[in-house]
């Protein structure tokens, strides 16, 4: 009933995270009745997505140069170095407008069970980066969680010394309300209370 | 007593569990006694009600095992509350197809995982064919004491399985280190994860012994099981008897470290909490291995009312679940138990004797009789 090209884009819709076999079948139907410059559009934007994306040489998220705008941003603050999981990580980092340094993308966080070692993640590039930058201080922003924290650990005990080094503090979001809150985040919150000035 | 949220069950359908075809039955509170002869289904009825609770069997660890011979699809629902009032009212559904799986609800909404259903304190079982929690394997014991602090410190779930997925990646890491030639430096990470859960689980499961303990001796003695009943936790590494609380995290840092050497030949983690063990004894004398059959199930029961003292102090009354308990008790005994079981929980007992004394039973007691594929009153 479906035609070669149709069944394609089926199954290459379908392989998308959060797509099942009905959304990328409904997807597909869309693009067909869509005008035609639309669909070229969306294929070129993919086209050039994957001829032009790389991995930025320094930081390791991605860029279309050699260097990333971040890292080809002049005006940021050389001393201050955030290490992340994924280039996502990054994007939220930014939108709060609270941090003016540089960023460095580690691909990913410990997990053994995964088969992920230390060499499988720009460790190495990190420790080289600290000793040439001149960075004072490396804010280590791995997700909260179990593999997380372990790299985090890992990473301070490796760049101890060197650097002084910072965790993204856990606690309640902005304007919540204190009955929702777990009992894990708002006992780290407690754990880790300010003096109020 | 009547400050706490003690559960109940107030109503129980089963459906191709073992002998059962379909069994519908309304329980009262109180004491209710489940009456009839061997192989009649007393036994299957209180399974159904730790299933419906925990989400699994006292007796298999397979939930397969449970389907009626010629059914292909067992269910189990219940109407449970668990304060007197009944505005805590939630209807609980367990089902389980082989080669589908299990399907867990609540009030008819759907549940995906086990941990997020289960009600670890609102039931506590004996059963006779059992005693896994005193000559069972370490684990076992190990996991009665866990439920009891699941139940009753906020976060140690928590810690356990953060304690329990840390152990995990550290025997990933050994184990691939031992084939790869690879250097397990990074083995640290995770050894300060487990030490920082495994400190929590420690001092958490120090803490509920000494309640347990003076508790233990008392139904110990009460039941004629003799004075002098001693429980104690076995901590592993062995050493760390000797540690204070504040100094675990950091003991444990540093036997990770030195024991670093002998888990990479063994591939795993061999020392830390999921090697603990819990120590039933009377005086110097090891019940778990030594005891008599009828000292174990004593030592069980006594073990059961220390569980049920405390969860009540902590203000969640369980709802006790013994099977076939009478029948080797002598009527002293018999008198010293059913004394105990006069508070404010429900508790439904079994008993195959055609004649139990039911002078001896409270006046508040309903018996079912159970034959023939039918309970009723």
């Amino acid at each position: 009933m479906l035609t070669p090209s149709l069944e394609r884009l089926i199954a290459e819709l379908s392989r998308l995270p959060g797509v099942g076999p009905r959304s990328a079948q409904r997807l597909a139907f869309h693009l067909l009745k869509a005008p035609n410059e639309r669909t070229l559009a969306l294929a070129g934007a993919l086209t050039q997505m994957s001829e032009r994306l790389r991995p930025c040489s320094r930081c390791f998220s991605f860029a279309e140069d050699e260097l990333c705008p971040i890292c080809q941003d002049q005006r940021r603050d050389r001393t201050l170095l955030c290490v992340v999981e994924e280039p996502s990580s990054i994007l939220p980092i930014e939108r709060t407008h609270e941090y003016r340094g540089y960023y460095h993308v580690l691909g990913g966080a410990l997990s053994p069970i995964d088969g992920i070692d230390p060499g499988d993640l720009r460790i190495d590039e990190l420790v080289r980066r600290v000793d040439a930058e001149g960075v004072t201080e490396l804010i280590v922003a791995t997700n909260p969680t179990m593999t997380g924290e372990a790299t985090a650990l890992y990473l301070s005990d490796l760049l101890r010394g060197k650097v002084q080094l910072t965790r993204l503090a856990s606690g309640l979001p902005v304007g919540a309300d204190l009955e929702y809150a777990d009992e894990l985040t708002l006992g780290r919150a407690l754990l880790g209370r300010r003096v109020l000035e | 007593m009547t400050d706490g949220h003690p559960w109940r069950v107030h109503d129980l359908e089963i459906t191709d569990v073992r002998c059962w075809n379909h069994l519908s039955i309304e329980i009262p509170n109180g004491l209710v006694v489940l009456c009839g002869p061997n192989g009649a289904g007393k036994t299957s009825i209180i399974e159904a009600l730790v299933i419906a609770t925990l989400g699994v069997s006292p007796r298999t660890s397979q939930l397969g095992e449970l389907i009626r011979a010629s059914a292909s699809v067992m269910r189990v629902t219940g109407t449970f509350s668990e304060s007197r009032a009944h505005d805590m009212t939630q209807h609980r559904e367990i089902g389980y197809a082989s080669g589908v799986g299990r399907r867990l609800s609540i009030d008819g909404a759907p549940v995906r995982q086990l941990a997020q259903w289960r009600r670890p304190s609102s039931v506590l079982v004996f059963m006779p064919e059992e005693l896994r929690a005193v000559k069972g394997p370490p684990a076992a014991r190990r996991r009665g004491l866990d439920r009891l602090l699941e139940a009753m410190v906020p976060g140690f779930s928590e810690h356990l399985s953060g304690y329990q997925e840390a152990t995990t990646q550290r025997n990933a890491l050994l184990r691939r280190a031992r084939s790869t030639g690879i250097d397990p430096a990074s083995a640290f990470a995770w050894e300060t994860r487990m030490a920082t859960h495994g400190a929590v689980v420690v001092q958490s499961r120090r803490d509920a012994i000494t309640e347990l303990r003076p508790r233990f001796a008392f139904w110990l003695e009460a039941l004629g099981g003799g004075s002098g009943g001693v429980l104690e936790l076995e901590s592993s590494p062995s050493n760390l008897c000797a540690v204070d609380n504040d100094a675990l995290v950091a003991s444990f840092v540093e036997q990770f470290a030195r024991l670093r050497p002998r888990d990479l030949a063994a591939g795993l983690t061999t020392t830390g909490p999921h090697r603990d063990d819990i120590w039933i004894g009377i005086g110097d004398r090891d019940l778990r291995r030594l005891g008599s059959q009828g000292e174990q199930r004593t030592a069980a029961l006594a073990l059961l009312l220390a569980h049920r003292d405390l969860l009540r102090a902590a203000g969640s009354g369980p709802i006790l679940l013994l099977d076939d308990v009478l029948s080797e008790l002598d009527p002293g005994r018999r008198q010293a138990l059913l004394a105990a079981l006069t508070g404010d929980e429900q508790v439904i007992l079994s008993s195959a004797d055609p004649d139990v004394s039911f002078a001896d039973l409270p006046a508040e007691t309903t018996i079912f009789q159970v034959r023939d594929g039918v309970c009723h009153v």
